[in-house]
Order: structure tokens, then sequence, then C-alpha cells
């Protein structure tokens, strides 16, 4: 795939390590990586390759030692807390492999919340938060709890949280590893669907071979590297 | 929907997820509450009804020489008034004046011919006296004394007691004049009181002013008792009586009160110090609940902070979880304390005599709006800081960790 756009995300040999006691662990070794609107980039690797890290890097909720990461052409080194939660608030969803909804919060208030914190006006937010729910297809379950949903439908509603604020980027960790393959498929269009309709970038760290299919390019990471990509 | 009352409504119903836990911490707060409400209101009762009886006393208002609340005197009345009459009608012209009580005070010997004791005595204006001061004295035999009579007297019970003296005995006052003579006069009992305090029981004796001038030799008055039409007029009265009589001194009710004054510092004491531990017991209540809840709920607040929420924004969230817990405890046991109160309205309860006294007096509960709104808020704000206390260090850890958080 070629591409003529600057790409929405850019890593350039970026580095990251973890300290256990006294050992030191590299996460990533100078990992170079770009990522462009509306395209699905899937990360795939053993367990302790640096996926879930470069997730956390590009999320904005962790910070590299070295190399650069720019988000939207912006470079994330040296934000604040403030300025980097603003951004993630603005520009990034999130997709938890465990779906992590709020259990106080009903499903529209669920979908609701990004937009609550991003000063959304009332209306506009109850218009986007119902469509949302349709597209994914939970609208009549809007005012249920999460508790009262299935598996695939709370990742649906997790989608739909991710996406109704209109993200540049989706970080998406293990999205389907809770669910069993027909609900996953699901869950798998309705992303690709969803991410198509509004421009979004997804990355997503997977061992899931049916979804790495479906992306539109998959890296493959080893001991935090890059081992290869197609 | 507004976006404080969509944080607060999420605050509700979070703290509604460990309801047990949330049910203790309520319970402890309403309780707390109750406890100080019920300490603060006795107390408020306590003052008001020592500083009405010590300004049905004295007077709110007390007028002498000012070297009669300095000085001890050499002869009796050396630091009288004169004119007091005079005095009385210019006192009287203010619309907040009631009346104006004349009162001297000496000591001597009162004897029943076979036996002299000490006393205390008071001369004052009978008629007057009790209109303005009602049924302040509890007559056990015989009347209260009437101004148109005069050598009567009435005696403290334990003052009557020694003498064997009953209502119609004639006993003999004995006292120095203002000349430092000895004089002696025969009076007639007219009755036995008792003030509620055996000490001052054994030595009190009323009887006119008219009386007592002429057994000490003069027209003076020791002071004169100001009373008014209500308490908070005391102090702009005493601006205005030193302003009228500026060669005399105007001391306020609460001056002459030594008894209210330490009742009220030791009762300030005791209950602040209640208060401050009860305060104490809230705050580590709502702590430990509040530490519970946010460790059970780390990985939500990571997955919230990486939505873009603020720490401040979780911070004012846990605190508004606060809110709630100290907010309901603090209406029930506002409610507690006022039902009791209420209860105690309409089936009083006697408490033992005090220490050094010999009545008992009806259990109260002042409903002080103060107190209430003061308390409540006191409880709301401790409830409040010590969530959000609990919440910083959490909100702030890294979003990674607390999202991997099991």
């Amino acid at each position: 795939m070629s591409h003529t756009d600057a790409p929405v995300l850019r890593l350039r040999g970026v580095h990251k390590t973890y300290r256990l006691g006294e050992h030191v662990v590299p996460a990533l070794q100078g990992v170079d990586l770009d990522l462009y609107a509306g395209e699905m980039l899937a990360l795939t690797g053993p367990s302790g390759s640096g996926k879930s890290t470069i997730l956390n890097l590009a999320g904005l909720i962790d910070q590299a030692d070295a190399g650069q990461i720019e988000l939207r052409q912006r470079p994330i080194e040296g934000l604040s807390e403030t300025d980097a939660t603003l951004l993630r608030r603005d520009a990034i969803g999130f997709v938890f492999q465990s779906f992590n909804l709020v259990p106080v919060m009903t499903v529209a208030e669920n979908v609701d919340y990004p937009l609550m914190l991003n000063g959304t006006p009332t209306e506009e937010r109850r218009v986007r938060v119902n469509a949302m729910l349709a597209a994914v297809g939970l609208l009549e379950h809007a005012q249920h709890r999460p508790d009262a949903l299935s598996g695939g439908q709370r990742q649906r509603v997790a989608i739909a949280r991710a996406l109704v604020k209109r993200p540049t980027l989706v970080i998406a960790d293990e999205p389907t590893a809770s669910l069993d393959s027909h609900t996953a498929d699901q869950v798998l269009d309705l992303m690709r669907e969803q991410g198509h309709a509004h421009g979004a970038a997804f990355l997503i760290a997977t061992h899931d071979a049916r979804l790495l299919k479906r992306c539109d390019r998959a890296i493959e990471l080893l001991d935090g590297q890059i081992r290869s990509e197609a | 929907m507004n976006l404080n009352f969509r944080w607060l409504q999420f605050a509700w119903r979070n703290t509604l997820r460990n309801r047990r836990r949330s049910a203790v911490t309520v319970t402890i707060a309403a309780l707390g509450t109750a406890a100080i409400l019920l300490a603060g209101g006795f107390a408020i009762f306590t003052y008001e009804s020592l500083a009405q009886a010590s300004a049905r006393t004295t007077g709110h208002l007390i007028v002498a020489k000012p070297e009669q609340f300095s000085k001890d005197e050499d002869v009796p009345l050396q630091h009288g008034l004169d004119g007091a009459d005079a005095l009385k009608t210019q006192l009287m012209a203010d619309d907040h004046v009631r009346q104006v009580l004349p009162r001297v005070e000496f000591s001597g010997l009162i004897s029943n011919g076979d036996k002299s004791t000490v006393m205390v005595a008071a001369g004052i204006d009978p008629d007057a006296e009790f209109a303005v001061k009602g049924p302040f004295l509890k007559v056990s035999a015989g009347e209260v004394l009437s101004s148109a009579e005069r050598l009567q007297v009435m005696l403290g019970s334990g003052l009557a007691k020694s003498l064997k003296a009953e209502s119609g005995s004639s006993l003999t006052l004995m006292a120095s004049t203002t000349e430092g003579a000895l004089n002696a006069l025969d009076v007639t009992v007219k009755g036995i009181f008792s003030t509620g305090i055996p000490d001052v029981d054994k030595r009190l004796v009323y009887t006119d002013v008219a009386t007592a001038q002429k057994l000490l030799g003069t027209q003076r008055v020791s002071t004169l008792g100001v009373f008014l039409d209500r308490m908070d007029a005391t102090v702009p009265l005493q601006r205005t009586v030193a302003a009228l009589l500026p060669k005399l001194q105007v001391q306020t009710w609460e001056d002459q009160a030594v008894f209210y004054r330490s009742v009220k510092d030791l009762y300030n004491r005791i209950f602040g110090a209640l208060g401050l531990i009860i305060g104490v017991i809230v705050v580590f209540v709502v702590t430990n609940a509040m530490a519970m809840a946010i460790i059970e709920r780390t990985r939500e607040i990571g997955t919230l902070r990486a939505m873009g929420t603020l720490p401040s924004q979780l911070v004012t969230s846990f605190a508004l979880e606060g809110l709630v817990l100290g907010g309901v405890g603090a209406v029930v046991g506002a409610l507690i304390s006022l039902g009791l109160s209420v209860a105690l309205m309409l089936f009083p309860v006697q408490m033992p005599p005090p220490p050094g006294r010999s009545d008992g007096y009806p259990l109260n509960i002042a409903i002080d709006p103060t107190l209430y709104a003061g308390t409540l808020l006191v409880m709301l704000a401790l409830a409040m800081l010590a969530s959000a206390w609990v919440a910083r260090r959490t909100v702030h850890q890294p979003i990674v960790d607390a999202l991997a958080h099991t």
C-alpha cells in the first residue's frame, strides 16, 4: 500500500526498557513504524515481544526512553501530563481486551463519556451516541448496565466508546481475545466498517490469525524489534 | 444533563457498589454527627439556661460606682449609689428597659435569741423583683416579701433550719452601720426559700431595701440592676447607659457570671475535644472505605485516565463520593438528633442535681440552626477532603500500572 499523506502515527528509533529489580529488560530496541489514516495495522509476536509497549507509547500512556514519536505530525516528547491527557482525550480511542467498561454507567453513558469529557454539546452528544449505538447494534440496550450484556456486546460498546469521538487513532489490545470466533468476526467487521467510516487508524496488538488477515498490514515483533512486515 | 450533576450521579452509583461498606460508613458518620449535635445542643441549652439565670439574678446590666466592682468596702455601702430613685427614672426612659431594681448587699449576724450565725443579706424591692424575675425562689414555707411591708425577711432553708425558724418567727438582724457602729433590728420571718444551692441556703437572707437601709443607717444602694426586654440588647444598652452615666460603671450580666463563664469554658473544652475525636473517627472511617473502593477500582481509574480524564477530575469524583457518604450520614445523624431533641421536649427526663446543688434539672437539647448547619458542613468537608486525599495518589500513578492492576 502506498501513501501520499503524512502518517497519523510515526515512530523512529524508539527504545524502551523496563527495570525488574536489578534487571534491565529491553522492551523495544529501535522500532520504526508509520501508521496512516484509515489504515488497520496489526502488531503480532510472542509475549514480551514489545506489542503492548508500542501500544502504550502510541497511546500516550507511557513514555519512550529514546527515539521520536509523532502523533498527527506533532512530536509528543516533553508533553506535560495534562497536555498528554488532553491529546488522548481528543485524538485516541482505546479498545481493551477485557472491555474495561465502567460498571456504574449505562451502555449509553459509557459511550457518552468521551464526549462528556471533551465538552461536546448535550444535544450533539445524544445524537452521536444514539447513532454509534445503532451502528454497533446496541441501541435497544442503551439503558442497560454492562454487566447485563454478553462479552461480544460489551466489546461492541467498547468500540462504540472508542469511535464516538471520531479519534485519529484507535489503540486496540487483543480486542478479540475474550470472544468466541463468531463474536470475534462480528467485532472485527464492526471495527473495519466503523474505522473506515470515521477515517480512524487502528493499531492492534493480536495473536488472532483471523484478525491478522483482515488488517491492511501486519508487523511481527520479536525481542523488541521488527522481525517482518507484511 | 449538567456535567456536575452527572459526576454526582456517578458518585452516588459508586457508593452503592459495595452497599455493606457504604452502610457502615454512613452509620458511623450518622452516629458521629448525632453525637456532636446532641452534645452541642446540650451545651447550648446549658449556656442559654445559665445566661438567663444569671441575667435574671443580677439584671442584664449592673450599674454601680467603679469602686463597687474593684475594691472591698471598709464599711457597708462605702461605694454605694446615692439618688437611686433619680437614676432609676433616668434609666427607665429607654424603651428597652423593663425594670430597674435597687439592691443593697450587706453581711452581718442573725439571731433567734439563743443562737447567732453569719448571714449574707440582700435588700430588694420585693414587688418589682418578683414581677420581673418571676418565681426565682423556691418557697418552701410562708410567703414571698411584699414592698408594702417592712421588717420582714425571707430565709434560706439551711439558715432557717439552723435557727429553728419558721414562718412568723421573730429574729434579730445585726450589722455594722455606715458609721461603723453596730445596729440591730427585730424582724419577722415571712417565708423560707431554697436557691437550689445548699451552701447559699445556709447564709442567704432577703429583706426589703428600706429595712436594709434602716439597719445600715444609709439611703444608698449597692447597685442598680437594669432588666431589658431581650438579651441581645445588653451590649448596645451598656454603651448607651455608660454614655448616660459617665461617672458610674456599667457591667453586663456576663461580667458578673463567674459560674456561667466557668461552665462555658469547661463545656467548650470537653465538647470541643469530643467533636475533635468524633471528627477524627469519621475521617478514618471515610478514608478507610474510600481507600478500599479506590484499590478495587484501580484498573477502572487507569481506563478513565487513558480515555482522557484529568487526575483532578477523578479526585473531584472521589471527593463527591465522600460527599455522598458523609452527606447521607450527616443528614441521618441530624435527623436522629432532631428526633431525640423533640422527644425530650415531649417526654421530659429529669437529671440528678449537679455537684453542690440540691435540685435536678430537665434534660433538654437545644435545636440550634447554626450548630446544625456548621456540623453538617464540617462533616461534608471532612468526608470530601478525606476522600480526595486518599484518591490523589492512585489517580496520579502511571496509567500503565493502573491498567495492569488485578
